[in-house]
C-alpha cells in the first residue's frame, strides 16, 4: 500500500516534471537549426582562444568557426558580447536517468542483481523525462555517461561486470534522440580485497582474515578471466563455427566487442593494490582500459603511465581515506597524474552532484592543475578517452553543437551559463529548480 | 528409676558418647577424617627478603605461622613446629597481585554490537531476547553477579598463574555495561569460598553499548548517559529507602529494583569502581566521569597513560595497566593502513609503567587478553627494558595492587600480620631465568617442580611434593592440601 | 598527548621562525591583506592586531606594536573564521543513540573525541567553530555541543566557553525510519509517520513539564519545612526537555518538508519555547515568511538536493530565497568533508538567487554565529572579538581560494606551509616505526619455540579493544 502511494507521488511527479521539460524543450526544438553566436571569447579547446569569434551550428554541427566568420541567411543570431563560448562540458560517470530518488527504490535503476551483467545497457532505462537531466545541463553539461553498477555519495553501486555505459546528450524527446553512443563502455568494478563489510540482510558487521579475502579476491579476479575467455571461445565459435554448433547467449555476446577490442572497458578501482592488478589484468588480456575512481592513482603513476592508462577521477572533494594522508591528497592528484602525462578526466559518479563537475575542476586548479588541462578534462580528454570524440569535446566544424556560452570562467562558481546548445539546438536553462524558485519568489508576502 | 531423675543426672557413657562425637567433629572441621597433617608452620631461613614496604632484608627469615606471617627480620624465634626451608641464596617475595582476570569464570560471548578485532566474525548487533529501548529496561545490568559466587576451582589457570609466582588475583564477571563485582582470589583453597579473600571488592563497568543495533544503548553515549541514570537511580535508592522505611505511612511505597539496591549497597561499602579507559581520550573522559559521578575510581586499561601521567596523578585516581600491549592484528591486511597514531601508541604504550612512576600514578597490573605468565613476563619485560625499574614493578605487583584494591590492609607485603602469600625464587623474580621454588598462599606450601616433557599423572605419594600440571584429584582423601 | 607534543614542537618551530628579539606570542598583527569584517565593509591593505586571542585592532592604518609576531599576509584576504552550523565531527562512536525515540540523555559534550583527524582537515579548511550535533535517528535526539576546533587539546578544552548548549530534533523520513527495514526480528519502531513524530514530541514534553511539576512540588513542600519526604527521581533523559522549556537549551532541528517545519513552530509554541534553528530546512523556502516571523535560523545545504524524497524539492536558491524574505541563514556541511570547502558553498547564493558576496559570506561566517548565540564572539572581524579567523590567498568566494593560515583565539592552529613542510618528517617517523616494528617481529619468529600448549587467551571484554587498529590510541571505540 505503502509503496504504491510512493509510487504514485513518484510519477506524479515526475508527469510534473515532464510537463515542464516537455513545454520547454519543445520551445527549444522548434527554434531553427542555424545559428550564430558572435562578439564572444571562444575557447575551442583545439587551438588558442579567437577574441571576438563567431561560431555557426547548422544541423545539429558546428559548421564554422572564426573571428570573420561568415554568418549564414537566415540564422538565428545570438550576441554574445562580453560573454565566453566553451565546449559542453561531459560528465562521463553518473547515474543521471537512473536515479531518480535515491532512497526510494522504485525510481533507481543503477544496479541490477548478480554479478556478471555485461548484456544490460543503461539507454534503457535512462528516463528521459528525469528532472536531472534540466538541472544538470542548466550547469553547463550537455552530454554524460550513465554508467550501471558505478556506485557514488546517490546509490550504493554493484556486481563485478555490470553492463554498458551509454553516452547521451541531455536533451531530446526521447532515447533514441539523445544517443551519442549506446554502448561507450563496458563497466568493470573491479573486486576489493576488504576484510570488513558490513551485511544489511542481517544488520552485522562481516569480518574475514586476510588470508580468506585475498582467496575471494583471487577467485573473482579468475571469474572475470573465465568470462572473457568464454567470451572469446563464443566470437570463434559465431564467426567459424557452423551456426547449428551454437546457441546464442546474450551476455557472452554482449562481451564480444570488448575481446575484440571494440568496446572500451571502464574499470572502477580506489585502492593502489586493486589498481595495480586491474592494469596487470587487462594488460594480459590485451583489452583496452580506462580506470574509474583512482583514489591511490598517484601511488601507482608509474604503471598507469607505462601502461598508458587514462584515469576518470572520482569527485575532487572527497576525504582522504587514510588519516596519515596529506589533507589536501584528493584535492592535488589531478596535478599531480596530469604533470606525470596521464590523461585525467573529472566527474561525478553521481546524478544530483553532477553540476558539481566545474567544481571539482576548480578546485583541482586551486590545486595546482593548470586552468587549460582542467578545462580539457571536463570537455575533450574524457570523450578521447571513450571514443566520442569525433562528435564532442571541442569547437570544431563537423562536431555536434553542444556549446555553453557563459558570462565568465566555468569553472568559477559564480559563473552563470547563459545560452546553451545540445545538438545544435538552443536549448531552454529552465529546469526544475529555477522553477520552484521562481514560484516561491512569488509567493505573496505574507501580511502581519 | 522414674525418668525424671534419670534426666538430672546424665550416665557417664553418655557423656563419654557425646565427647567422641565433638571429638570428631572437630577433627572433620581441621581435615579430612582425623587428617592433622596439613603443615601449618614455617620458617624461610637465611634468604633475601624483598618485603615490599622497605628496603631488602638480606640474610633474613619469615616465619609462617596459620596462614599468616608471624615474623620478618634477620633475629626472630623460629617456632618449634616449623617446616624449615633453606632460603640460602633464595629470594622471597610477597605474592604476585594480577588485578584484572576471570579466572575461575565462564569466559562470555561479549554480547552487543561489535566493535572490531578478532573472532568478531559474524556476530550479530542485534541482541538475543526483547530489545531495551530505554534506560528503565535495564540493559546489561547484572552487577548482584559477584565473581566469588561463580568461581570454579578446576581453572587450570589456578595452578598455572601459581606456578608463576603469582598468589592472588582480581577476578570479575564481563558481560553488559554493569557486569557484577570482581572478587579477589587467593590462588589456592579446596573449596571455592576457601579462595575468597574478599567476595565484593570491585563494582565493574562497561561503556560497551548493549543494546545491540536499534537497541538501547547503541553508541558510546548512550551507555555513558545510561550508566549516569543509573548511578543517580542508585543514589536515589539510597536517600529514599530509609526516609521509606521510617515513614511508611507518608511516602508510596518504592518499587523494588534489584540493580539499585545492589549498587546503592556497592557503593556505600567503598567498593573500588573499575572505570575502563585505555587511550588518553579515554582516560581523560573516565577521570572527568569519576569526578562527577563522586565515585572512587580506579582505570582499567590505561596503555596510554604516557600520555596524560600527570593529569592523572593530579586526580589521584589509579590504574589497571593492561599488559596486553597493544600489537598489529595477525590476520590483518599486510597492506592496510596503520596510522601513525597508532605506531606511536604500539611504540610507547609499554613506557606507560615508567611514566607512571614519574608522575606519582599509582597502578597495578592485569594480565587480561594474555595467555598465561610466560607472555606476562615477556610483556612485562618491555615495560623493564622502557624504564621502569624492577622495584617499581614489583610494588605494582605487589603492595599498590593490594591497595587499589582495598586489601592493603592485609596483603601485598611481607609484615608481620598480612596473609602469608609469599613466592620463593632462586633469583630476581623478574628475570626469565629465575626459577620459582615455592609459593605459599594463605600459609599453604605449593611446591613449584621443573616442567616435565611429558605429562605425568599425579600419583597417591605420600610425600606432600607433587605440585605439576595434573587436574585436581578428589578432594576428599588425597594426603595432604600442598598436592593441589 | 602525542599530537599536543607534536603541535608543541610544532609550534616552536613556529616560534623559532620569528626573529629572536621579537618574541611575545601573545601580540600578533596580519600585515596588509584584504579584510573582509563582513559587519563593516572590506578594507583594502588593512591589518588586524591580536592581543591574548582577542581582535585589538582592525583597519588599514593599524600597526604591529613592539616585540608582536608579524604575519604577513601581503596579497591575501582574512575572513572570520567559518562557524559550520552542522557538524558530526570529534565524536567518539556513533553519533546516534539509535534505540528510543527520544534519546535526549545521550550527550554529545560525553564523547568528544579531540585526535578526530577531520578536526584538522575542517581547519584547513577554514572552519574554526562547528555546532557538533547528534544525528538524525530520533524524533528527539542527543544534547549538542558548539566547540572551537583547537587541534592538539584534550576534549575539555574543545567546547567553546559560555556557548549555549543545544539539542537535536529531527522530523520526517530519517525518525519515521521509512527508508530502511529493520533487522530480521526486530521491529519497527514508533513513530512510523509524520504524525507519530509530532506526538514524540509532544510526549516528551508533556512528561517534562509533570516531571519539573514534581520537582517544584517537592522543593517548595520541603521550602516550606516538611520533613521525610521522598524527592523525585533526577531523569536524565528529561531534564534537558525541562532545560529547553526554561530557554536554557537551543533546539537544533532536523527537517525537510514545509510543514513539519510549520508543525514544528505550533508544538514549540504550544510548549512555550522556540525553535532556535531548522536545520537543512531545504523546503524552507517555500514559508520563508512564517520562518522569518518565528524568529528562527534556517541552516542549510548549498545545493544538495533529491537523495530522498523530501529532499526531492530542494533547490540550491534556498538560502537566497529564505535571506530575501528576511530570515537569518547560514549555509552548513552536516559532513567532515563538505565543511573542507564552505567557503565555495557560500558563493554557490552568488549564483543561485543574486545574494551579494557579503550576504553569501555572512551565510558561514556572521549567521552562524547568531544562530548559535556567539555572535558576540565570532562571526566577523570586529575589536573586542575572539582572535578567530582564515587567511585565503584569493578571495575567498572563489573556487580558486585555498585556506594558507586558520587562527583561534590567537593562534595558529593551521598553516599549509608548515602542513607541506612537515610532511617529510612525519612520512620518516612512520616508516621508522614500521621497520622498527618489523624488525622486532622477526627477531620474535627466531626465538626457539616454547614449550608446552599455550591455552586459548581468556578475552575478558571490559577493557576496550587494543591489539587491533580500529580502537587503538585515541581511535573511536
Amino acid at each position: 500500500m505503502k509503496s504504491r502511494i510512493l509510487l504514485a507521488t513518484s510519477s506524479s511527479l515526475m508527469t510534473l516534471g515532464a510537463t515542464l521539460v516537455f513545454s520547454l524543450v519543445a520551445m527549444a526544438q522548434n527554434a531553427p537549426g542555424v545559428y550564430a553566436i558572435k562578439g564572444a571569447k571562444v575557447y575551442t579547446l583545439a587551438g588558442p582562444p579567437i577574441q571576438n569569434g563567431i561560431v555557426v551550428i547548422r544541423d545539429a554541427k558546428i559548421a564554422v568557426i572564426g573571428a570573420n566568420a561568415e554568418i549564414p541567411a537566415g540564422a538565428q543570431v545570438i550576441d554574445a558580447s562580453g560573454l565566453e563560448v566553451y565546449p559542453g562540458l561531459f560528465d562521463p560517470v553518473t547515474q543521471i536517468g537512473l536515479d531518480e530518488v535515491s532512497a526510494v527504490g522504485a525510481t533507481v535503476d543503477v544496479s541490477e542483481l548478480g554479478n556478471y551483467n555485461p548484456d544490460i545497457v543503461a539507454a534503457t532505462a535512462v528516463n528521459p523525462a528525469s528532472a536531472h537531466i534540466p538541472v544538470t545541463r542548466a550547469s553547463g553539461i550537455t552530454h554524460v555517461v550513465a554508467a550501471p553498477g558505478a556506485s557514488g555519495f546517490d546509490s550504493p553501486g554493484g556486481g563485478v561486470i555490470t553492463g554498458q555505459a551509454s553516452a547521451f546528450n541531455l536533451a531530446g524527446w526521447t532515447m533514441d534522440e539523445m544517443q551519442i553512443k549506446r554502448s561507450v563502455a563496458m563497466v568493470i568494478n573491479w573486486p576489493t580485497m576488504e576484510t570488513r563489510s558490513f551485511d544489511f540482510a542481517t544488520f552485522s558487521v562481516q569480518e574475514k582474515p586476510f588470508e580468506e579475502a585475498k582467496k575471494d579476491y583471487d577467485k573473482k579476479i579468475n571469474e572475470i578471466s573465465d568470462w572473457l575467455d568464454r567470451a572469446r571461445h563464443y566470437a570463434q565459435v559465431k564467426e567459424k563455427g557452423s551456426p547449428t554448433n551454437y546457441e546464442r547467449d546474450l551476455k557472452l555476446e554482449a562481451l564480444v566487442p570488448v575481446v575484440e577490442g571494440k568496446l572500451p572497458v571502464i574499470v572502477i578501482a580506489a585502492r593502489a593494490r586493486e589498481i595495480h592488478s586491474a592494469v596487470d589484468f587487462f594488460a594480459k588480456q590485451s583489452i583496452h582500459m580506462v580506470l574509474a575512481d583512482g583514489a591511490d592513482a598517484w601511488k601507482v603513476k608509474d604503471l598507469l603511465k607505462d601502461k598508458k592508462i587514462p584515469v576518470i577521477l572520482g569527485p575532487t572533494l572527497r576525504e582522504p581515506h587514510e588519516e596519515d594522508a596529506a589533507y589536501d591528497r584528493e584535492m592535488t592528484q589531478p596535478a599531480e597524474l596530469q604533470a606525470a602525462g596521464i590523461p585525467i578526466a573529472f566527474s561525478s559518479f553521481g546524478a544530483g552532484f553532477s553540476r558539481r563537475l566545474s567544481q571539482y575542476a576548480g578546485t583541482a586548479v586551486a590545486y595546482g592543475l593548470p586552468h587549460d588541462e582542467a578545462l580539457k578534462a571536463v570537455t575533450i580528454n574524457a570523450a578521447q578517452m571513450l571514443g566520442i570524440s569525433d562528435q564532442v569535446g571541442t569547437i570544431e566544424p563537423g562536431k555536434l553543437g553542444n556549446l555553453i556560452v557563459t558570462d565568465g570562467d566555468p569553472l568559477e562558481i559564480k559563473t552563470q551559463v547563459r545560452y546553451l546548445f545540445i545538438k545544435g539546438q538552443l536549448t531552454s536553462l529552465e529546469n526544475r529548480h529555477h522553477q520552484l524558485y521562481e514560484e516561491y519568489r512569488n509567493r505573496p508576502q505574507l501580511v502581519h | 528409676m522414674p525418668d525424671t531423675q534419670r534426666g538430672l543426672r546424665p550416665s557417664l557413657f553418655h557423656l563419654l558418647l557425646a565427647f567422641a562425637a565433638l571429638a570428631a567433629l572437630i577433627g572433620m572441621s581441621r581435615g579430612a577424617f582425623g587428617e592433622g597433617g596439613e603443615p601449618r608452620y614455617f620458617a624461610i631461613t637465611n634468604a633475601r627478603i624483598m618485603t615490599a614496604a622497605g628496603a631488602p632484608i638480606d640474610g633474613g627469615t619469615v616465619v609462617v605461622a596459620k596462614g599468616l606471617i608471624q615474623a620478618v627480620g634477620t633475629n626472630v624465634t623460629i617456632p618449634p613446629e616449623a617446616w624449615v626451608i633453606d632460603g640460602k641464596g633464595m629470594t622471597v617475595y610477597p605474592g604476585l597481585i594480577d588485578a584484572g582476570t576471570n579466572i575461575g569464570l565462564q569466559e562470555e560471548e561479549t554480547p552487543g554490537p561489535v566493535s572490531g578485532g578478532r573472532g568478531a566474525a559474524r556476530r550479530s548487533m542485534t541482541p538475543s531476547g526483547p530489545i531495551p529501548m530505554g534506560p528503565e529496561d535495564r540493559p546489561g545490568t547484572t552487577p548482584w553477579r559477584v565473581a566469588a559466587d561463580e568461581f570454579k576451582t578446576d581453572d587450570k589457570r589456578i595452578e598455572t598463574w601459581r606456578d608463576a609466582g603469582f598468589t592472588t588475583v582480581l577476578s570479575a564477571p564481563d558481560s553488559g555495561i554493569f557486569p557484577g563485582q570482581g572478587s579477589i582470589i587467593d590462588l589456592g583453597g579446596d573449596r571455592s569460598g576457601d579462595f575468597v579473600v574478599k567476595p565484593s571488592a570491585t563494582l565493574q563497568v562497561s561503556f560497551r553499548p548493549a543494546g545491540g543495533f536499534f537497541g538501547f544503548p547503541d553508541s558510546l553515549m548512550g551507555t555513558i548517559a545510561y550508566v549516569r541514570q543509573m548511578l543517580d537511580d542508585a543514589s536515589w535508592y539510597a536517600q529514599s529507602e530509609p526516609i521509606y522505611d521510617a515513614n511508611p505511612t507518608k511516602n508510596e511505597r518504592l518499587p523494588y529494583d534489584r540493580a539499585e539496591r545492589t549498587i546503592s549497597q556497592a557503593l556505600a561499602a567503598k567498593e573500588t569502581v573499575i572505570l575502563p579507559a585505555n587511550n588518553s581520550v579515554q582516560i581523560l573522559r573516565g577521570l572527568r566521569l569519576a569526578d562527577e559521578w563522586k565515585i572512587p575510581a580506579a582505570l582499567y586499561g590505561g596503555q596510554q597513560g604516557y600520555a596524560v601521567a600527570e593529569a592523572i596523578a593530579a586526580k589521584n585516581v589509579p590504574v589497571i595497566v593492561g599488559l596486553k600491549w597493544p600489537e598489529r592484528p595477525k590476520d590483518a591486511d599486510p597492506e592496510g593502513e596503520q596510522t601513525l597514531r597508532e605506531l606511536r601508541f604500539r611504540d610507547r604504550a609499554p613506557g606507560t609503567p615508567a611514566a607512571f612512576v614519574k608522575a606519582g600514578v599509582k597502578f597495578a597490573f592485569s594480565s587480561d587478553g594474555l595467555a598465561g605468565p610466560k607472555d606476562i613476563s615477556k610483556n612485562l619485560k618491555k615495560s623493564l627494558d622502557a624504564g621502569l625499574t624492577p622495584d617499581a614493578a614489583l610494588r605494582a605487583f605487589t603492595k599498590d595492587a593490594a591497595d587499589i584494591l582495598g586489601v592493603g590492609d592485609r596483603l601485598g607485603t611481607i609484615e608481620t600480620g598480612k596473609i602469608a602469600n609469599l613466592v620463593v625464587t632462586d633469583g630476581d623474580i623478574f628475570n626469565e631465568k629465575t626459577k620459582v621454588k615455592d609459593v605459599f598462599v594463605d600459609g599453604r606450601l605449593y611446591q613449584v617442580h621443573a616442567e616435565t616433557p611429558s605429562e605425568k599423572p599425579h600419583g597417591g605419594d605420600d610425600k606432600p611434593n607433587r605440585a605439576s600440571a595434573s587436574p585436581a584429584a578428589d578432594r576428599g582423601t588425597s594426603t595432604a592440601r600442598v598436592n593441589r | 598527548m602525542n599530537t599536543s607534543g607534536l603541535f608543541l614542537a610544532l609550534g616552536s618551530l613556529l616560534l623559532a621562525a620569528v626573529p629572536a628579539s621579537a618574541q611575545n606570542s601573545n601580540t600578533i598583527l596580519i600585515r596588509n591583506a584584504t579584510v573582509l569584517t563582513v559587519t563593516h565593509g572590506n578594507i583594502e591593505h588593512g591589518s588586524i592586531l591580536i592581543r591574548d586571542g582577542k581582535i585589538a585592532g582592525v583597519g588599514a592604518d593599524v600597526k604591529a606594536p613592539d616585540g608582536a609576531t608579524v604575519i604577513d599576509a601581503t596579497g591575501q584576504f582574512v575572513i572570520p573564521g567559518i562557524v559550520d552550523c552542522h557538524s558530526h565531527i570529534a565524536v567518539d562512536g556513533s553519533v546516534n543513540e539509535g534505540g528510543p525515540s527520544v534519546s535526549s540523555m545521550a550527550r554529545i559534550p560525553d564523547v568528544l573525541n579531540p585526535v578526530d583527524i577531520s578536526i584538522y582537515r575542517d581547519l584547513a579548511g577554514g572552519v574554526t567553530e562547528a555546532n557538533v550535533l547528534h544525528g538524525s535517528a530520533n524524533s528527539i535526539g542527543g544534547q549538542t555541543v558548539v566547540i572551537k576546533l583547537r587541534w592538539g587539546k584534550p576534549a575539555d578544552q574543545l567546547p567553546m566557553e559560555g556557548a549555549m548548549p543545544g539539542i537535536k530534533f529531527a522530523l520526517g523520513e530519517n525518525p519515521k525510519r521509512s527508508n530502511f527495514d529493520p533487522p530480521p526480528g526486530v521491529p519497527r519502531r514508533y513513530p512510523g509517520t509524520r504524525m507519530g513524530v509530532e506526538e514524540t514530541i509532544r510526549q516528551a514534553f508533556t512528561g517534562a513539564r509533570e516531571y519539573k511539576k514534581q520537582w517544584d512540588d517537592y522543593s517548595q513542600r520541603k521550602a516550606a519545612g516538611e520533613a521525610n519526604l521522598i524527592p523525585p527521581r533526577r531523569n536524565v533523559t528529561l531534564d534537558p526537555l525541562v532545560e529547553v522549556l526554561e530557554g536554557k537549551r537551543y533546539v537544533h532541528a532536523h527537517s525537510y518538508r514545509a510543514d513539519e517545519i510549520a508543525m514544528l513552530m505550533r508544538v514549540a509554541n504550544e510548549f512555550g519555547f522556540k525553535v532556535r534553528t531548522f536545520q537543512h530546512v531545504l523546503e524552507g523556502y517555500k514559508i520563508a515568511d512564517e520562518l522569518a516571523l518565528s524568529g528562527s535560523g534556517a541552516s542549510t545545504f548549498s545545493d544538495w538536493w533529491a537523495y530522498k524524497m523530501e529532499a526531492y524539492d530542494a533547490i540550491p536558491y534556498n538560502a537566497a530565497l529564505m535571506t530575501q524574505r528576511g530570515v537569518v541563514v547560514s549555509v552548513n556541511s552536516d559532513d567532515a568533508e563538505e565543511a573542507t570547502h564552505l567557503n565555495q558553498e557560500a558563493a554557490k547564493s552568488m549564483k543561485y538567487g543574486g545574494l551579494s558576496p557579503n550576504d553569501a559570506l555572512k551565510l558561514v561566517t556572521l549567521n552562524p554565529a547568531i544562530q548559535l548565540g556567539i555572535d558576540t564572539r565570532v562571526g566577523s572581524i570586529d575589536v573586542g572579538k575572539d582572535a578567530d579567523l582564515a587567511i585565503y590567498n584569493r578571495d575567498p568566494l572563489s573556487v580558486y581560494a585555498v585556506v594558507q593560515k586558520t587562527l583561534i583565539d590567537g593562534q595558529v592552529y593551521f598553516d599549509r606551509d608548515r602542513d607541506i613542510a612537515q610532511r617529510a618528517s612525519l612520512e620518516k617517523e612512520k616508516q621508522d616505526l614500521i621497520d622498527k616494528e618489523k624488525k622486532a617481529a622477526e627477531s620474535e619468529k627466531k626465538k626457539p619455540q616454547e614449550q608446552g600448549k599455550k591455552p586459548e587467551p581468556k578475552k575478558k571484554g571490559g577493557k576496550p579493544e587494543t591489539s587491533d587498529g580500529q580502537v587503538s590510541a585515541g581511535g573511536a571505540l
